[in-house]
């Protein structure tokens, strides 16, 4: 990991507990007049060990940030950090090397490889990196396989399992490298509701049993309830920054922001820009 | 589907290519067996030209429907391929009212209209090339007074064959049109992996009895052929027999071969990727293998027919064999070789565009390896393998079949023969194997595979996370 030297006394994620963070950053597509401003200056942190929801309308830049913040996408400028390594300015081959070593993935949809079975899709961030897992990790692979229900499934393709067993390959794959951050785009917005709770409590039991930093972005209020803090997107800021809410504080707090948009006249952004 | 924008869809090109070739091979060889059977007829030393006029004209024949079986295994391969990416396309025109009927007509419709005018431009080029080879041909070897008019209306034939079996193999492919539910249009985007397990028992025990039935005709042959050279006829038939039978049950033989060379490529997470991506529809690789199969056996075939029988004579001639019965046999050879090698062309064409079709219905997939950390150097890797995995797998059950035909046919013709000075039968021989053909059909392998891997590679490593990803 490298270390900043003695005479640069800039401060790190380290030292401020974050597991990652964003500075004045900022994303433009296109240019000229239909330039849309995805992400306008945002300056953000996750916390290490905590569950984070980043919520917000349509269009409010929430998945940008997550691309920002996973080295999907690059910034137009700011600086992003994934724990103390600054990963602006990195190469498609070193960031495709850190995603694969420092950050685990659940995606709301089309999460696994149709051709392999699950341990081949839990074991694919090993495979890609071309090692084995070590005893540790394998102990904690089988674990995790164990604990989330998965243990007659190993052998299983993708297309012979449920959706919620679907996003549960989905987590162990996420969580099976340790990684310094999971992302988790909209993981329940394909799951009935009984399902999207337990893949939920899946994902708050993985960072408070142990110490997962993990970043949800949703637009479910229910969803962002099982958080440790919500963070509140619109139009390309960060609008509000809270600790944990109940579903009906979420509902409302989004609720007025929608209407006092409204009242405003201030118009909605293309909502093109996320999906 | 309004205008004409479908045509443009990847695929449509490759399927005018395709037909295109066949009617212009089918053309040129009309033309070529038209024009050898003139020259006969003018040359009064060849009393049994009727019998040799004949002769071309089965050959002619048995070629042209060898590359238009081909053609409409890769059109048929392509059209279904095709159909499979327009699963939401055809659910949403079912659901506001269209029946699967007319959709497939639909799309038998546009594989007639890319039937003419692969067949057209095939016409064309092929009466051109005729034109020239026989102008070039008379200069070259200064033949004089043999009357041949190029244009006649048998050219129209090859032409009018190709674009209707370009029309039933759209047909046939389209098959799984019937299959597409209205509700597939709304459904969830996670699209299954595994191709519908069609149970097709009666193609496969037919297959099965055909290449059992032809085994058993190939042995007698080569039985008979002990004691008389017309052990061949019988042989013949087997070969027929035996090789449509594993054309037909391609999709029964070829998914194990596959399955053998995916373990050779070892278990590294980019080796299994591509193994598995050659499998994921066992049907459509197989297909897209059978035709490189079908050119390259017949290729080896009259190579090691030629060598073998060569070896014999050899023999039978106290050790050289006379120029005059090795050159015609060389050019004979040779000329078959090249003309079977169409078919291979025809099937690799078929080839490369399966794998590109295949790549870019993957995108979503792509996307999802590349943001869980496969590299774009890995995203080379998978296509590459993937293509060599098809054209190894073919190239050698193809090479190994043409051994085993041409070493048949030499064998039961030949085991009769006197093999040397003092009249002993020559009994069993070993096949003789060409190297230099051998080399060639390999270096030929390794080309295909990196032409098939060129698009497709520039293709995949084009995909974007994000955008593979958003795409639902």
């Amino acid at each position: 990991m490298p270390l900043n030297s003695v005479d640069d006394m800039e401060i790190t994620s380290t030292d401020l507990g974050l597991a990652a963070r964003v500075q004045q950053l900022t994303k433009t597509y296109g240019a000229g007049e239909s330039a849309v401003r995805a992400l306008d200056g945002v300056t953000v942190g996750i916390r290490r060990g905590e569950f984070t929801a980043i919520m917000g309308p349509s269009g409010s830049g929430k998945s940008t940030l997550m691309h920002m913040f996973a080295g999907l996408d690059a910034p137009t400028t700011g600086h992003v950090w994934i724990g103390d390594t600054e990963i602006t300015g990195l190469s498609d081959l070193e960031l495709t090397v850190l995603r694969r070593r420092r950050v685990g993935f659940v995606f709301q949809a089309f999460n696994l490889v149709p051709t392999l079975d699950v341990t081949g899709n839990i074991l694919l961030p090993f495979d890609l990196d071309g090692r084995r897992p070590s005893a540790l990790e394998r102990s904690r692979i089988d674990g995790l396989i164990a604990s989330l229900g998965l243990s007659d499934r190993v052998h299983h393709r993708p297309h012979e399992l449920s959706g919620g067993q679907q996003q549960r390959v989905a987590i162990a794959r996420a969580l099976a490298t340790a990684p310094d951050l999971v992302f988790a785009d909209e993981p329940t917005g394909n799951l009935d509701s009984r399902t999207g709770r337990e893949v939920l409590a899946l994902l708050r039991a993985a960072s408070t049993e142990h110490g997962q930093s993990i970043a949800m972005v949703t637009h479910d209020p229910i969803a962002a309830s099982h958080a440790d803090r919500v963070l509140f997107l619109g139009d390309g800021r960060i609008v509000a920054d809270k600790p944990r809410q109940t579903a009906e504080q979420i509902s409302a707090y989004m609720l007025a922001a929608e209407q006092g948009a409204g009242l405003q006249g201030a118009p909605v952004q293309a909502s093109a820009v996320t999906a | 589907m309004n205008g004409r924008h479908w045509l443009r869809e990847r695929g449509m090109g490759a399927s005018i290519l395709v037909s295109a070739i066949s009617a212009a091979f089918g053309v040129v060889l009309i033309s070529a067996s038209g024009y050898i059977g003139a020259m006969l007829r003018v040359d009064p030393a060849l009393s049994d030209s009727e019998t040799l006029a004949f002769v071309l004209s089965f050959i002619t024949f048995v070629l042209v429907g060898l590359a238009v079986y081909v053609a409409a295994v890769v059109t048929a391969n392509t059209f279904s391929t095709v159909v499979a990416g327009r699963t939401r396309q055809i659910a949403l025109l079912r659901l506001i009212g269209a029946s699967a009927r007319s959709q497939r007509a639909e799309v038998a419709r546009q594989g007639l209209i890319v039937g003419a005018i692969g067949a057209a431009t095939g016409l064309v080029l092929g009466t051109a090339a005729s034109f020239a080879g026989i102008v070039l041909l008379a200069r070259a070897l200064g033949i004089q007074g043999v009357g041949y008019e190029v244009l006649r209306p048998a050219l129209v034939v090859p032409a009018v064959i190709v674009a209707l079996t370009t029309w039933a193999s759209a047909w046939v492919g389209s098959r799984r049109v019937l299959t597409v539910t209205p509700l597939q249009a709304l459904g969830s985007s996670t699209e299954s992996s595994r191709e519908e397990v069609v149970r097709r028992t009666g193609r496969n025990v037919t297959a099965i009895v055909l290449v059992a039935l032809g085994a058993v005709l190939l042995a007698a042959g080569i039985v008979i052929g002990l004691v008389s050279p017309l052990g061949v006829a019988v042989a013949f038939v087997g070969g027929v027999l035996s090789f449509t039978g594993i054309a037909v049950g391609a999709a029964l033989f070829m998914p194990p071969l596959l399955r053998a060379t995916g373990r050779l490529f070892g278990r590294s997470a980019v080796a299994r990727l591509a193994s598995e991506n050659a499998l994921r529809y066992p049907e459509r690789s197989s297909r897209m293998a059978i035709g490189v199969v079908i050119g390259v056996t017949l290729v080896t075939m009259f190579a090691v027919a030629l060598e073998s029988a060569k070896a014999v004579m050899t023999k039978a001639a106290g050790g050289t064999l006379p120029p005059e019965l090795a050159t015609p046999l060389d050019a004979f050879a040779g000329i078959m070789m090249a003309l079977v090698g169409v078919s291979a062309v025809i099937a690799a064409v078929g080839l490369v565009n399966l794998l590109t079709i295949g790549v870019v219905q993957r995108q979503r997939e792509l996307g999802l390896l590349r943001a869980l950390g496969l590299s774009t150097g890995q995203v080379r890797r998978v296509v590459l393998l993937e293509a060599a995995h098809v054209t190894i797998t073919a190239v050698v059950t193809g090479v190994v079949l043409g051994i085993a035909y041409g070493w048949a046919g030499a064998q039961s013709l030949l085991g009769a023969v006197a093999a040397n000075p003092e009249h002993e039968k020559a009994g069993l021989v070993w096949p003789a194997i060409p190297v230099p053909v051998v080399v060639l059909i390999v270096l030929a392998t390794a080309v295909l595979t990196l032409v098939a891997a060129v698009v497709p590679t520039r293709l995949a490593t084009r995909v974007s996370p994000v955008e593979a990803l958003a795409a639902a």
